[in-house]
C-alpha cells in the first residue's frame, strides 16, 4: 500500500478528479496548502512584468492544492501518470508528486484493514 | 535512481515560520510545502484563566529532502525554531519512494 502525495495548481482540482475517477480512483483527500519550489516564490512587480533576477520574491508562499491518495502497489504508475498527463502545462509550479509508504489501512465505519479498506 | 529521500513534516509555532523559512534558505533548501494545522501535546492543550484551548494554531512545512540533508535541515530547524517553552512543536521524518516533477515528468528532487 502506498500514498500518493500530490501538490498541484489551484485550478486543476476539477480536471484532476475528473480524470482520477475515470481512471477509477475516486478516493482522495484534498488539502488547501501554500508551497514553493526552487524560484523561491513570485516575483511580480506592480506592473505584472515577472522579473527572475530581482532578489526578494514578491509572494512567497503560492496557494496549492495537496491531494493524498492511498492505493495499492500495483496502482501507483497509473496514478502517479494520470497526475502529471493532467497537471503538466510545461511552466513553472507545475507542483511535484511524492509517494511513500503507508503501512495499513484502517475503515472506521466496519474495522476492514489493509487492502480491503481502501 | 539510488539515492534515498525523506520526507520531514515540522510542526512549529506560526510565529516562527518566517525565520525557519529564512534560515533554510540560506542553507540552500528552499522549497516547501506550508499548511496551517491545529494541534495539541502531551500538555492537552492550554488553560489561560477559566478558559481551555484544547487546539492551538500551528504550521506544518512539508520538506522533501535527500538522505544526507537530512540532519543538517533537522538542525536549522531546531535552532530557530526553539523557544524553550510548551509548544515549539514536532519534526517526523518518513521515507519517500519516488518524487516526480510534474512539468518535466522527471524523478527525483
Amino acid at each position: 500500500m502506498r500514498e500518493v502525495t500530490a501538490v498541484i495548481r489551484m485550478n486543476k482540482i476539477q480536471a484532476t478528479k475528473e480524470a482520477l475517477a475515470e481512471a477509477g480512483y475516486s478516493c482522495l483527500t484534498a488539502t488547501l496548502a501554500y508551497g514553493r519550489g526552487k524560484q523561491k516564490g513570485l516575483y511580480i512587480n506592480p506592473l505584472g512584468n515577472v522579473k527572475p533576477d530581482s532578489k526578494k520574491a514578491a509572494i512567497r508562499f503560492i496557494p496549492k492544492r495537496m491531494l493524498n491518495i492511498v492505493v495499492d502497489d500495483e496502482s501507483v504508475s497509473e496514478v502517479v501518470e494520470t497526475l502529471m498527463r493532467v497537471n503538466r502545462t510545461g511552466m513553472i509550479g507545475d507542483g511535484r508528486i511524492f509517494v511513500c509508504p503507508m503501512n495499513d489501512a484502517v475503515r472506521i465505519r466496519t474495522g476492514e484493514r489493509g487492502d480491503d479498506a481502501l | 535512481m539510488g539515492d534515498v529521500m525523506q520526507m520531514i513534516r515540522a510542526i512549529i509555532r506560526p510565529e516562527k515560520v518566517d525565520e525557519v523559512v529564512d534560515s533554510l534558505d540560506n542553507g540552500g533548501f528552499c522549497a516547501f510545502t506550508r499548511i496551517d494545522v491545529f494541534g495539541r501535546g502531551r500538555q492537552k492543550g492550554i488553560q489561560i484563566g477559566p478558559t481551555v484551548y484544547d487546539e492551538l494554531a500551528k504550521v506544518m512545512l512539508l520538506i522533501a529532502a535527500n538522505d544526507e540533508d537530512t540532519d543538517e535541515i533537522i538542525g536549522i530547524i531546531e535552532d530557530n525554531a526553539r523557544t524553550g517553552s510548551f509548544g515549539d512543536g514536532k519534526i517526523f521524518i518518513s521515507p519517500i519512494d519516488e518524487a516526480y516533477t510534474i512539468r518535466t515528468g522527471e524523478r527525483g528532487l
